[in-house]
């Protein structure tokens, strides 16, 4: 995942590379690319102030949004212990639809990450059309607004500035427990953390009620019928707070990662751009004496 | 109905954000402004039609909207 991650800057690093060659090819030991080439050296060496900048916000970031995430994990794992208890199922109605959550974020500048998930999605919607989705976050919403904007039913934004809180999961969880159509099942996308370096876009169920209701091992736990509506809005809740700070953390990580490969590109290009520098400036200076010592030379004789 | 938040119209998770807010605000001093920094939520959200995203709105607002006229149905049947 690392290399599609660096992919971005490193195609901007080659495109950047490939043009001064040929810049140098058709005027070259001038003053002009001198200029020229010190104009280009300062930009990059400001673009590598920022990015290191950013990788450093970013990692400062990571590690509190790991400590949300390891706590978030309990809250996903607890409710989905009762229904691997209860072996709960999705049902397969007919004609009953599928929704889809995708769990992005409003900020770019992090490698694949969101194009990732908006692929997976994509995939999803190939096997089953008729599947609503509803996108958290800026990114995959132009993404998938794009190419599916039919399938979208809601949308939200404000996701992504700081570490998700359950107040954010338990607004969404309502909001889409609001929506008219009834759902069979309801599919969380959200990128795994696997570790600091990869992390894949997996789907994690929230399960309907009659889902719940329908489930072999339901006997195990005394529920009445009353309360089940209540599990499956704050079980949604859950997963989607679990799939939020994961995500959180995996963009995080992510970013850190393109930031430090862009901060090293940059590196390099100013090591290479230093090298043209200073051998463009003894060609400057070499066909200077050049001049003069011929026209010593010519006065002379 | 055996809640009365239920009949009041309020969903579960509305119904545990309000008693969170509760047992947040009853906190210390310096404890609370960490923990009602958990409790914050500033969403913006859009329904979709026919591939066209709908006006945007704060979360929070629309919950609540949803919340009360749900809460006439309630009463009502």
């Amino acid at each position: 995942m690392l290399s599609r991650a660096a992919r971005p800057a490193l195609r901007a690093g080659v495109a950047a590379a490939a043009r001064p060659a040929t810049l140098n090819a058709t005027n070259a030991a001038t003053y002009a690319t001198l200029r020229e080439i010190e104009g280009r050296l300062k930009s990059i060496r400001n673009i590598e102030k920022i990015t290191k900048t950013m990788k450093i916000v970013a990692s400062t970031k990571l590690n509190r949004a790991q400590r949300a995430m390891t706590e978030s994990r309990a809250y996903g794992q607890t409710s989905n212990t009762v229904f691997e208890q209860a072996e709960t199922k999705p049902v397969e109605g007919e004609g009953k639809k599928t929704l889809i959550v995708v769990c992005s974020s409003d900020k770019g500048l992090c490698g694949g990450i969101h194009s990732g998930m908006s692929r997976k999605t994509r995939k999803i919607l190939l096997e089953k059309p008729n599947t609503d989705l509803v996108i958290l976050g800026e990114k995959c919403k132009s993404q998938l607004g794009r190419s599916n904007g039919k399938n979208i039913v809601l949308s939200f934004a404000g996701i992504g500035k700081d570490v998700p809180t359950f107040a954010d999961a338990q607004a969404i969880a309502d909001q889409i427990s609001l929506l008219p159509t009834d759902y069979s099942s309801i599919q969380i996308i959200y990128n795994k953390f696997i570790n600091a370096t990869s992390y894949e876009p997996v789907e994690i169920e929230a399960f309907s009620e009659e889902a719940i209701a329908n489930s072999p091992n339901f006997s195990a736990f005394e529920i009445d019928d009353e309360v089940l509506s209540n599990l499956r809005e704050y079980a949604l809740a859950n997963s989607l707070y679990w799939a939020l700070a994961e995500g959180h953390a995996c963009e995080q990580s992510a970013r850190r990662n393109a930031m430090d490969n862009a901060s090293k590109n940059a590196g390099d290009m100013i090591n290479k751009f230093q090298i043209l520098f200073n051998r463009t400036r003894q060609a400057v200076i070499t066909g200077e004496l050049v001049e003069i010592i011929t026209g010593a030379a010519a006065s002379e004789g | 109905m055996a809640f009365a938040w239920k009949a009041a119209g309020l969903t579960y998770n509305r119904y545990l954000a309000v008693a969170s807010r509760v047992v947040r605000r009853s906190l210390n001093e310096e404890k609370r402004l960490q923990a009602e920094r958990r409790g914050e939520m500033d969403l913006r959200f859009a329904k979709w039609e026919n591939g066209k995203q709908g006006e945007n709105k704060s979360l929070a607002s629309a919950n609540e909207a949803a919340m009360a006229e749900h809460a006439g149905q309630g009463q009502s049947s």
